[in-house]
């Protein structure tokens, strides 16, 4: 059995049709790329994944249980975690904290521990700092000592980076990783690349969707390769296999150049 | 440790002077040692690093020396009752501003209906006292309950509306329960509630004038502790659940609900839960209040105090729970001390206000970094 | 009183009142339109603009000038234009400067510079606690049509209401200012790469508002024959309801909003027991239902969160 079954999804907002019948399929410890150009409706699949946007019609089903219906809350609940393409982190709060609210489904201390049993907070909370500061430092062994700043007072690279942590914390089943190298360097890029192999072999498990526009992202860390256009698949297989795809150099070259 | 007691010590005696200097050559001398020690403060480096890092290495001492300074406050105000109340009044500021802050610093709620949670604590004291008949410490521990119920009534649009457009839903609510109050029967109209009569514990009015072996202390030291009392519980509580999950959550969604939710995080569960905590402490704030100077009128709860509670948070520091202590200790007994400026009171808070979210928008004693300890 | 011409007096009197929120409701919405905040202290700016207004009739009454005709223009010409400044005032020190920050901050700056300018009246105005005469220079007398009373003094008021806000929709879409209003208001970034300096443009949004605010204050003084200082904090609550139920944005859902309030409120007093009283927690809570299940209001777009 996938751990992740999309079937016929398909998102309209008003008359636009943002995702239309779509299929895919993912497994346990599967990295899987989605490609296509701007508008192809790669972000909304995630958003629809995360049950922030409501589909029209198709089901998802995850550890073979129907998602549709359930809240954000209770979908991220259940092990899908994600990141965002313009970075959604809390640029007042410390790093530990970003990292800390991932954790916040799993906490085992309520409202009264934290007002009359104390020790207990205490307790769970050095454990999830440990737990956050181990994951920091399997990307950069400088970020740990930086835990008590401010995230804005990062650099862009380690934000992004954080934002990876916040969502690995929730222990998912399945990552989304929407454009990680987005706003980066090459250089950059080739650090996040490295990052993301890091996870695949820490965490062997893990599921990952991964959205790029950077090929050689794309190309270096999935298995498999979905391809996006005006809202439907049009390709899927090796990288090599779909980016050799008609449909595919078509889509983000336009009609002529790739007649040309 | 010695370091931070004198430290606390000076303070509380430049207050105390402050506020007890009547002939202009002892205000005189109370406002330049202020602006002295302020100035030494903010201008000799090898002092202010001393005393932040005396400070921070011994805050239970710092606490212990400031809650023993609190106990003997209205000792050394007994030829003031007047202040007394006023001090009082400010602990009260401290107790709301507690409960608006989890709300608006914390969750980013923006209620600006704190004047009528307030309200209805203090009403309900007053009709569940002088029109039920029940006593007047059981009507205090109810009203805050009152507060959380109808604060019910806005869980939808809290939870459907944000930003201005909660703000309105508020606005208008406040303005609800001011006509309401002005035209309902039994609520007294125009007139309110009076002769709610005082606190009272064992056979003990809270009126009476406590006496400390020979000293006599003056008229509202009861509520003065009381006051105190409540005010330390409020703030510890608050801190408490600030340094727990909760502020964690509610930090997170107020600055980015998407991503919260994204985290696992229920927003309505969170919302409400600050909300009803919120009004909680307002109300019983506002209860207090009620059973102090015995009476309650729409007046003493309409939209204006909404705006005072506001820049006790402001002042202080958005989500900073020290913030708030101060933010009510500085904006409450100061006009008061300058009666020759309380006919333009108002303007200056509004000034104040405008002048800090311009330039100091964190406030006076900024929120820290949660460390959950 | 049969019913049904209660009703139409009532409506007529709703549209009264309506005409005025909805100047005001115009300011909160071309606010919204072009900065994306909402300016709490423009309920105080219409309560400055009836206080210039009546300053300077009282001014012209003194030098002689007490005929409608001749008093009427000057002194909706004054009013507009200080009353204007003081909006552009407003918005160069505490609107402007925190359009960046979180909306909590230039909501907490606004309603602090409302509690300013409310105050400053208070103290500043020669004997500011009382409520002060307005002159009532419009016609007098009337006439009844099918039972229902309408009165000279009301139609005119209609009449400068409607005019105003003509005036305002020819500026909108008839001139380069007003087309640069729209242009920031769509796109901000834009707008300014097509040329659109969008200080200025802000600046003019912010005078046209708040000098609209100002025709409202005169309106309510002539209307009810006195203003108070207190009068902005009801006017701006109002106006800004009525340009929330219009749709936040949408000049023409800002009237629209406002002719509903009015017509709400005075309804309201007419239907319900001791309505006079109650009308106005009739009017709100029907502004909270708004509020909650059409939040993009009547004639406004529905937003789709960006994530």
């Amino acid at each position: 059995m996938s751990l992740l079954e999309v079937k016929g999804l398909t998102v309209r907002f008003g008359g636009l049709v943002a995702l239309d019948g779509v299929d895919v399929a993912l497994g346990e410890g599967e990295t899987l790329g989605v490609i296509g150009p701007n508008g192809s409706g790669k972000t909304t699949l995630f958003n629809t994944l995360t049950g922030l946007y409501a589909a029209a019609a198709g089901e998802v089903l995850f550890l073979g249980q129907r998602l549709s219906g359930l809240e954000t809350h209770a979908i991220a609940r259940r092990g899908i975690a994600r990141t965002f393409q313009s970075s959604r982190l809390c640029l007042e709060l410390s790093v530990f904290d970003n990292i800390l609210i991932g954790m916040h489904a799993h906490r085992r201390t309520g409202l009264l521990d934290s007002l009359l049993r104390r020790d207990r907070l205490r307790s769970e909370m050095s454990q999830a700092i440990e737990r956050a500061a181990h994951l920091l430092s399997l990307f950069n062994p400088a970020l740990p000592r930086r835990g008590l700043e401010r995230v804005g007072q990062l650099p862009q690279i380690d934000r992004r980076r954080v934002e990876i942590c916040r969502a690995l914390a929730s222990q998912p089943r399945l990552v989304l990783l929407d454009e990680p190298s987005a706003g980066m360097s090459p250089e950059e890029t080739a650090q996040l690349m490295k990052d993301l192999q890091i996870v695949r072999e820490e965490m062997p498990g893990l599921s990952v969707m991964v959205i790029e526009h950077d090929m050689f992202v794309i190309e270096g860390v999935s298995q498999r390769v979905v391809a996006l256009s005006y809202g439907r698949k049009i390709a899927e297989g090796s990288f090599a296999a779909v980016s050799a795809r008609d449909e595919v150099r078509e889509a983000y070259l336009g009609g002529e150049a790739a007649r040309a | 440790m010695l370091l931070v007691w004198l430290a606390e010590a000076v303070v509380f005696a430049l207050i105390v002077a402050g506020i007890l200097a009547e002939r202009p050559l002892a205000l005189a001398a109370a406002g330049v040692a202020i602006v002295v020690a302020g100035a030494l403060l903010r201008f000799v480096a090898p002092l202010r690093s001393a005393l932040v890092c005396a400070f921070a290495l011994h805050p239970t001492a710092a606490l212990l020396g400031g809650a023993a300074l609190a106990l003997v406050l209205p000792l050394a105000l007994r030829s003031s009752p007047y202040w007394t109340f006023v001090a009082t009044l400010a602990l009260l500021y401290v107790t709301i501003g507690q409960g608006l802050n989890l709300q608006i610093g914390t969750a980013g709620v923006i209620n600006l209906a704190g004047a009528a949670f307030a309200g209805l604590g203090g009403y309900s004291v007053g009709l569940l006292t002088v029109g039920a008949g029940w006593p007047s410490w059981l009507a205090v521990a109810a009203a805050p309950w009152v507060a959380v119920a109808v604060g019910a009534l806005l869980f939808v649009p809290i939870l459907k509306t944000r930003g201005h457009y909660l703000a309105l839903v508020t606005i208008a609510f406040v303005f609800i329960f001011n006509i309401l109050m002005n035209n309902l029967e039994f609520t007294g109209g125009p007139q309110g509630i009076k002769n709610i009569p005082t606190l009272r514990l064992g056979g003990y009015a809270f009126t009476a004038r406590p006496t400390l072996g020979v000293v006599e202390l003056p008229a509202h030291a009861n509520f003065y502790y009381a006051a105190l009392a409540t005010a330390f519980l409020a703030t510890g509580i608050l801190r408490r659940l600030h340094d727990s999950w909760l502020g964690l959550a509610l930090n997170t969604l107020r600055d980015d609900e998407i991503a919260a939710r994204c985290c696992g995080v229920s927003i309505a569960r969170e919302k409400l839960i600050a909300f009803s905590i919120g009004n909680f402490f307002i109300g019983l704030g506002g209860a207090l209040y009620a059973v102090m100077v015995g009476f309650v009128s729409p007046p003493d709860f309409d939209f204006g105090y909404s705006l005072i509670m506001l820049s006790v948070i402001i002042i202080g520091g958005v989500d900073s729970i020290g913030g708030v202590v101060l933010g009510a200790c500085l904006l409450v007994p100061l006009p008061e001390r300058f009666r020759f400026l309380h006919e333009y009171r108002l303007l200056l808070y509004g000034l104040v206000i405008v002048v800090m979210l311009l330039f100091r928008p964190r406030g006076l004693w900024p929120a820290g970094i949660r460390r959950y300890r | 009183m049969p019913p049904l011409e209660l009703l139409l007096q009532q409506t007529l009197n709703g549209v009264m009142l309506g005409v005025m929120y909805a100047l005001i409701a115009v300011g909160f919405t071309l606010f919204f339109g072009v900065l994306d905040v909402i300016h709490f202290s423009h309920g105080d700016i219409f309560m400055l603009g009836a206080f210039v207004g009546l300053s300077t009739l009282l001014g012209l009454a003194v030098v002689g000038l007490r005929t409608p005709l001749l008093a009427l223009p000057p002194a909706f010409a004054v009013a507009v234009l200080v009353t204007g400044l003081v909006g552009v005032g407003a918005e160069r020190v505490c609107v402007k400067p925190l359009a960046r920050s979180s909306p909590l901050m230039t909501l907490l700056a606004t309603l602090s510079l409302g509690l300013v300018l409310r105050e400053s009246v208070l103290i500043f105005y020669p004997r500011g606690a009382d409520p002060k005469p307005f002159p009532q220079l419009l016609p007098a007398g009337g006439f009844e049509v099918g039972g229902v009373a309408v009165r000279y003094e009301n139609l005119t008021i209609l009449a400068i209401g409607f005019a105003a806000m003509i005036g305002v929709d020819l500026v909108i879409r008839r001139t380069r200012m007003g087309a640069a209003i729209r242009a920031v208001a769509q796109d901000p970034e834009a707008a300014q790469m097509m040329g659109v300096n969008l200080d200025r443009t802000v600046d003019a949004t912010f005078f046209l508002g708040s000098g609209l605010a100002a025709v409202a204050g005169m309106l309510s003084g002539f209307y009810y024959g006195e203003i108070h200082f207190i009068m902005g904090i009801t006017g701006g609550v109002i106006g800004f309801s009525a340009a929330a139920i219009g749709g936040l944005g949408n000049v023409y859902g800002a009237i629209v909003g406002g002719l509903l309030f009015g017509v709400l409120q005075t309804t309201a007093a007419a239907l319900i027991p001791r309505g006079s009283e109650f009308r106005d927690v009739v009017a709100f809570a029907v502004v909270m239902l708004f509020l909650i299940f059409k939040p993009s209001g009547i004639l406004g777009e529905k937003s789709v969160e960006r994530v």
